[in-house]
């Protein structure tokens, strides 16, 4: 029972990540791995908000995750929209955020250290007991966090004229382009929005664990599971992946041991690959055919 | 009564639902040059897929000189000799003419990776053997002097020429040319139906998809006429020019 | 002196690890940010058998080379498959995987704590031990590493990669098994970054994870990329400037922290600044542009 419940916490971070990510690499075409850095941003930012201005939590996340909206914003308006302009493969804009992550990664650890930063308040909870398990509060949020926010960009999607033209954008940009609307907006509010939702998880999983300027690589590995085994192409997708691979981590450390989650997640990864490069609902990650 | 070097039974193959192969049959003779036509999307390239192994059949045979060419992946089916060139002109741009047909020739020792390293003279001598068939052959179709130049500084016509020349070293015997004319200009289109012209003098066979009806008459034995993904007709050039049903399927 | 030594001896070890990378990378269109990974191996192998068993370095060297190659031939079969943006993505499973193999298999790799005291190498007599040694050492292996990539490159062997990169479509269509010429280029190069990790770990004498992540593949790519992918001097000059430039750092009297993440913001900043301005590199031939993919 431990281990589903971990198993959800650990689902609902990978949700949020992993929306973002595959929201991006849906209505833009490539993997923006640069996506991590706003997971550390996000619980960086907090940081700062609180300990250092001494803000009170709630407006320090509000103003992290706006935080990270607008670096991710900047990103693509600086790098990713230039490429775009010039036709680059998505390679390219691959090997481009690359850059882009270790570039901000090291801007982190200049600015705050290497240590491991805290905004933690009080004494550590116990949580509270739910079928036989435990779960803290913050852990909780995190589940609720996660359903809310996921819930409410599904709606957002399906509702309203934005939804719609990203999903536009996402199926033909030339097209999107030639019937009015605005690709390079709707790419803009789609990075910020991702980025957002992943520094909103970044703070939730600093009030849990802490933070260090590396954390990001570790939920862009994840996000990247996910989103490769939910398909890439919806949200449920990317739902499924993201709870199956919370099962699968948390069976792995159960069983191996906690060290051997990393390697788990990405032995899944390759699995998926290779013997079912579409994931469950998705786009195909084989080669295109003649 | 020419022997027949490759045999298509009830090609099949669907895409999606569209039927693009519907029981495609037909032969190829030993050197002859055979005319594939038929309107847009009657599955003339989806046919040389097939038989290339860049698209799998659904159902039907095809067999090569005995030996069955479903199921071959694209590399051997090029190596047991039947080879192809593409629609849309595929070329290494960045690399010379010359070294576009060296790169096309079989059995290169070069390409091994213990003869590279153990074996240099061998594959020098090789190579230099290579270089002399490869300047032959460009020197045949008069593109010898552009043997330095890179590929993509030819004009599109001589890109064409070039296309069908690194086909011809591949030393396939059945060579299958989808558009080897299409847009490009009259005098270009004579030097390289030219060179189709003397393929079965050196043994070889083709296959030539083209909606160039005067470029067909000229230069194929033998034409099969393709709608629908089904043979509709079959004859001389004047025999299915003046096919009732050709008319039709082109009227239509 | 010392210092400058220690400068030159590191460039030769990054010109291996560059020049076997761009075998894969530059000639045959293959990125791959799991380089770090056969580094790393390489040095484990060749540490672990010098010290558990004493084993002479020559030995432990083509050891290394060997386990290497059978790991570059694994990361090879997904590049079948996969396409290149995705095939990034495998690479990148895979050098996480090694590094969390490093990291948790105590028993056998000494986990974090790494592998001290690796003894110094001889060959024929000759003990390599001071920094002048290594340096030839790394001369000498650079200059082959160099050769080999050279006569590969140059051969009908490196003509078929360059066309697999350019088209693979067409390389089959000719008859080419690129399966075959995939495996095998993956094989040369990792057998190759394998030599720079037994180097490595010789020199300093000690290794641990850190210094094989994923972040030290994706400087090995930058030096590929921003030297020039695709050509033979590309991948030492970029790391000649991209090993020797933030070096520099230390001269203006920085803290070794901050030098450490100033070096990693330049290079990462200028893989982007390249990737929007020069994809070819300073030297380059391989610009990365969309391959068509429709026959």
């Amino acid at each position: 029972m431990q281990v589903m419940l971990n198993a959800i916490v650990s689902a609902s971070v990978i949700l949020m990540v992993g929306v973002g990510f595959a929201l991006v690499f849906r209505t833009a075409r490539f993997f923006h791995f640069a996506h991590g850095i706003f997971f550390t941003i996000g619980a960086y930012l907090a940081f700062l908000f609180k300990a250092i201005l001494g803000l009170p939590l709630a407006l320090s996340a509000l103003l992290a995750a706006g935080g990270a909206a607008c670096l991710g914003a900047l990103v693509e308006l600086a790098v990713y929209r230039p490429l775009r302009t010039k036709r680059a493969s998505p390679l390219v804009l691959l090997l481009a955020s690359l850059g882009v992550y270790v570039v901000l990664q090291n801007a982190v650890s200049l600015a705050f250290g290497d240590d491991t930063k805290s905004i933690r308040s009080g004494t550590v909870s116990e949580g509270f007991e739910v079928l036989g398990a435990r779960i803290t509060p913050i852990q909780a949020t995190t589940v609720c966090a996660s359903v809310v926010l996921v819930g409410v960009l599904v709606c957002l999607m399906r509702g309203t004229r934005f939804g719609k033209a990203m999903r536009a954008v996402a199926d033909d940009p030339e097209l999107a382009r030639i019937s009015g609307i605005a690709s390079d907006r709707v790419l803009l509010l789609t990075v910020a929005a991702a980025s957002a939702l992943a520094g909103v998880a970044g703070v939730l999983v600093a009030l849990d664990v802490d933070m260090t300027p590396t954390m990001g690589m570790n939920a862009l590995m994840l996000s990247v599971v996910a989103v490769v085994v939910g398909g890439g192409r919806t949200i449920t997708g990317v739902m499924l992946g993201a709870i199956l691979l919370g099962f699968a981590q948390h069976l792995a450390a159960w069983t191996l041991g906690a060290r051997w989650q990393e390697a788990t997640a990405l032995l899944v990864l390759l699995a998926f690959l290779l013997v079912k490069p579409h994931g469950f609902l998705g786009a195909t990650a084989a080669k295109a055919s003649v | 009564m020419k022997s027949a070097m490759l045999e298509v039974e009830r090609l099949e193959k669907r895409f999606d639902g569209v039927r693009a192969l519907a029981g495609f049959s037909c032969t190829v003779r030993e050197q002859e040059i055979l005319g594939l036509i038929g309107p847009n999307g009657a599955g003339k390239t989806t046919f040389f897929n097939a038989l290339t192994g860049f698209v799998r059949p659904d159902g039907g045979q095809a067999a090569f000189r005995g030996q069955a060419l479903i199921g071959l992946t694209p590399y051997k089916a090029a190596r047991i000799g039947v080879a192809r060139t593409f629609q849309i002109l595929r070329l290494i741009r960045r690399l010379s003419v010359l070294e576009n047909v060296l790169l096309t020739f079989p059995n290169q020792a070069g390409e091994r990776l213990r003869n590279v390293f153990f074996r240099p003279w061998t594959c020098r001598r090789q190579e230099a053997g290579s270089r002399k068939s490869a300047e032959g052959l460009l020197e045949e179709v008069g593109l010898a002097e552009k043997r330095d130049d890179l590929a993509e500084a030819l004009s599109y016509g001589q890109q064409k020429l070039l296309s069908l020349v690194c086909c011809l070293a591949t030393g396939a015997e059945l060579l299958l040319l989808d558009e080897p004319v299409a847009g490009i200009a009259p005098e270009m289109i004579e030097r390289i139906l030219e060179a189709i012209r003397g393929l079965p003098r050196r043994g070889k066979s083709v296959v030539l998809i083209e909606h160039n009806i005067g470029a067909i008459t000229q230069v194929c034995d033998r034409v099969v006429f393709m709608d629908a993904g089904a043979k509709v007709s079959e004859g001389t050039p004047e025999e299915v020019r003046n096919d009732p049903r050709v008319i039709e399927a082109y009227l239509d | 002196m010392e210092y400058v030594l220690h400068i030159l001896v590191l460039i030769g070890i990054y010109v291996v690890l560059s020049v076997s990378l761009n075998l894969v990378a530059g000639y045959t269109g293959l990125i791959s940010i799991a380089h770090a990974a056969f580094y790393g191996v390489g040095a484990y192998v060749a540490a672990l058998m010098a010290l558990n068993w004493h084993v002479p370095f020559w030995l432990c060297l083509l050891c290394a080379i060997a386990l290497t190659g059978v790991l570059g031939a694994v990361v090879g079969i997904p590049s079948l498959r996969i396409r290149d943006d995705y095939f990034v993505v495998a690479t990148f499973a895979v050098q996480v995987i090694a590094v969390s193999i490093m990291n948790n298999w105590t028993d056998l790799t000494g986990g974090p704590m790494g592998l001290p005291g690796i003894p110094q190498p001889e060959i024929l007599g000759w003990r390599i031990s001071s920094h002048v040694d290594y340096l030839v050492l790394v001369g000498l292996l650079g200059a082959l590493a160099l050769w080999v990539s050279r006569r590969l490159v140059q051969s009908p062997f490196g003509r078929a990669l360059k066309t697999i990169r350019e088209d693979e479509v067409l390389a089959q269509a000719v008859g080419k098994n690129v399966a075959a010429f995939k495996v095998l280029v993956f094989v040369v190069s990792a057998g190759m970054a394998a030599v720079a990790g037994v180097v490595y770990a010789y020199y300093i004498s000690f290794i641990d994870p850190t210094s094989f992540t994923v972040m030290e593949s994706i400087f090995i790519i930058s030096i590929v990329i921003i030297g020039g992918a695709g050509s033979l001097w590309g991948p030492v000059v970029g790391a000649v400037v991209l090993v020797t430039l933030p070096e520099l750092l230390r001269f203006m009297g920085l803290p070794s922290g901050v030098a450490a993440n100033l070096r990693q913001i330049l290079y990462g900043g200028a893989l982007v600044a390249f990737m929007m301005w020069r994809p070819q590199g300073l030297l380059g031939k391989c610009a990365f542009e969309r391959k068509s993919a429709k026959a």
